[in-house]
């Protein structure tokens, strides 16, 4: 198929109401659900994700990219008017966004938010777009073995990156991996850790995990602490950001955007240290390096493409190669399979239509994002005012319905609440949520390519090391858990050099 | 909980956890046909590999958190009054085992409208008459998306049975 039959039949898949108008209905979704502090981009993927389920499938995965990439800038409304991040990765543009909302300057802030948003979103797409038909191209010829050395190496730098401690993310990945052994065998069909219950024998449902590990544990974190703060929203002041400072950040924006595509496109990054690095080169390469941390509208606009920059790239590895580059992803995924569909290189051969269509889709989420951000910025006060405890007992109330929805089967209701235990046990001792569900996604795929292998070779483990491709996984693996390692260490032997607490 | 006391625990957690999956979990969860020749293949080799490393995880942070030092600062932020934490965190607990033991019997929407006004009252509103509104609305939206848009079969319970 040429490259304009492909378009065309992306066109034909997008080109009706009913797509556009879940993509609109996404962005707005993702704007209202990332600018309530406390609620995250990713909650809200996961809450959307069961209305999917009666739509087609392009359009409930367009649903689902509006709401993963109206999340991310309206993160940065809060970030910006009330100093709370909405989403994790609003947390850099508080450094000047606050200082300017408290200048009187909110509205510059958040227009050059949008803006350097829309840019970097914009970059992020093109990237997709030109990168992924590549990547799948090159990933045509992996089999077995090297599906499980690219699978072991996204676990690794997953596990690695995800959180505070290489040694936490990776106790993390192996519990998601244990719980993706329940079910029957893969190969021989029998039990494993089924219990003889027939609920269990087809796994735990992906869904009722994902809500259980995201959703429940901020309800459980609300009954704990049920005061949670607010700050007070301040105004938008009556400055505009003005062309000409756009010109002056958008350097700074083009850089934070391809910082963003970068990291976005090697899994488990995702777009917290995209938008910090991205902060760090602005100010270190900026004529006014001395004003960040003060107001610097530059600040704003570079974690702001930083983070953007991430929202399509993290598309690369999911559909090129079938791995979720961040949490998200990895709901998104989980729409991909509730439709039938496996994202990796054969979708680009088998479903090239729903490709294109995905492409075309994300072209025109920028303009939304454009159109939904400038409302939000001046609708924000009424956002900020629902009621945080209303909210929550609504969230639960949500999650009962949509993770029964998946199978019709109050089971799943019952893994979610336990999952959710166990989620709130994570985020106590802060062990990353992240490595257990992409884990617990790619567990199958990791155990079935390494059986395969085996059986290609008849258990002979050199199969796993036959050519460029596992030895470059396998090389890019040491290196990562080295990297990871080493600056673990350093951290540890920091910490002895500070002075020994007398209370204890 | 200080950093140095959460990173023990969790090694010592990991530790006890492998050690019960290879000594008994594994073993008696597990089947495995009796021809499998090589061990790779067989179904109890993923399992057993996942636990050891597992174990090695644990004594790694075991490792880790006898060898930090530094100010014991706390890490989760303290509430006002733990006990009553406490209690709330049970009180979730108990409704969340009520939402399993109701939803077959009330049916979904009678049991959401309860858990929505239990979990208000938990997390203790200060906005009670829209939280009974909210309470009767919300489950009825949603039933009406779910059953007639997206043609889930909502289980309606023995008292209300909606259209």
């Amino acid at each position: 198929m040429s490259f304009l039959d492909s378009l065309a039949a992306g066109l034909s898949l997008v080109g009706n109401i009913e797509a556009f108008l879940a993509l609109f209905v996404g962005v707005a979704i993702g704007v209202v659900g990332g600018a309530i502090p406390g609620m995250s981009a990713t909650m809200a993927v996961a809450l959307t994700l069961p209305f999917t389920f009666a739509m087609q499938p392009i359009t409930g995965i367009l649903l689902l990219l509006g709401v993963y990439k109206g999340g991310i800038f309206g993160g940065s409304i809060p970030a910006i008017l009330i100093k709370t991040p909405g989403t994790p990765a609003s947390s850099a543009t508080i450094l000047d966004g606050y200082p300017m909302a408290e200048k009187g300057q909110a509205g510059k802030a958040l227009g050059m938010a949008l803006w350097a948003s829309c840019t970097a979103d914009v970059i992020s797409n093109l990237a997709l777009i030109l990168f992924a038909g590549w990547l799948a191209s090159f990933a045509l010829s992996f089999g077995p073995p090297e599906f499980f050395t690219l699978i072991l190496f996204s676990l690794t730098i997953i596990a690695g990156v995800s959180g505070e401690s290489l040694l936490r993310g990776a106790l993390s990945a192996l519990l998601g991996l244990l719980l993706a052994t329940i079910g029957l065998d893969l190969v021989y069909g029998t039990n494993r850790f089924t219990f003889g219950d027939p609920n269990m024998m087809g796994g735990l449902n992906f869904i009722a995990v994902l809500i259980g590990l995201f959703a429940i544990p901020e309800i459980i974190a609300m009954v704990w602490h049920p005061t949670a703060h607010v700050g007070k929203a301040r105004s938008l002041g009556k400055n505009w950001v003005t062309f000409a400072e756009y010109r002056r950040c958008f350097k700074s924006i083009v850089r934070g955007s391809f910082i963003g595509v970068f990291l976005g496109s090697i899994p488990g990054i995702g777009a917290a240290p995209s938008a910090f690095l991205s902060y760090s080169e602005a100010r270190r390469t900026s004529k006014n390096k001395e004003n960040f941390g003060k107001g610097e509208i530059e600040g704003v606009a570079a974690s702001e493409a930083g983070n953007n920059g991430v929202a399509g790239a993290t598309l690369i590895p999911l559909l090129a190669l079938g791995v979720p580059g961040d949490v998200i992803t990895a709901i998104i995924i989980g729409a991909f399979m509730v439709h039938g569909l496996q994202p990796g290189p054969m979708m680009f051969i088998l479903n090239v239509d729903i490709i294109y269509g995905l492409f075309i889709g994300l072209i025109v989420s920028s303009v939304f994002l454009f159109l939904i951000g400038s409302v939000a910025i001046r609708g924000f006060k009424y956002v900020a005012d629902i009621p945080k405890r209303i909210l929550i007992p609504a969230v639960l109330v949500l999650c009962i319905y949509g993770v029964f929805a998946v199978n019709n089967n109050i089971f799943d209701v019952g893994v979610m609440f336990v999952m959710g235990w166990v989620g709130y046990l994570m985020v106590r001792y802060h062990i990353p949520a992240a490595p257990f569900l992409i884990a617990f996604i790619l567990g199958p795929l990791l155990e079935d390519n390494f059986r395969q292998a085996m059986l290609m070779s008849g258990s002979d483990p050199t199969i796993l090391f036959r050519g460029p491709i596992t030895w470059f996984f396998w090389s890019l693996t040491v290196l990562t858990i080295v990297a990871i390692a080493r600056a673990g260490v350093r951290a540890v032997k920091a910490s002895r050099f500070l002075p020994e607490d007398p209370t204890r | 909980m200080t950093q140095r006391q959460m990173q023990m625990r969790l090694g010592l957690g990991a530790i006890i956890a492998a050690a019960f999956l290879i000594l008994y979990a594994i073993p008696q969860w597990i089947s495995s046909p009796s021809n499998v020749r090589n061990i790779v293949l067989s179904p109890l080799f993923w399992p057993y590999a996942l636990a050891g490393f597992t174990g090695l995880a644990g004594l790694g942070l075991v490792a880790s958190g006898a060898r930090l030092r530094g100010p014991d600062t706390l890490v989760n932020e303290p509430v006002q009054d733990t006990g009553a934490a406490w209690m709330r965190l049970a009180g979730m607990a108990v409704i969340m085992v009520a939402t399993m033991f109701l939803l077959p019997r009330l049916g979904m929407v009678l049991t959401s409208m309860l858990v929505f006004v239990a979990t208000a009252f938990l997390v203790r509103t200060r906005h009670p008459i829209t939280a009974l509104v909210c309470a009767v609305i919300i489950p009825l939206v949603l039933y009406a998306f779910f059953a007639h848009v997206a043609g889930v079969a909502i289980p309606q319970g023995e008292i209300l049975r909606l259209p």
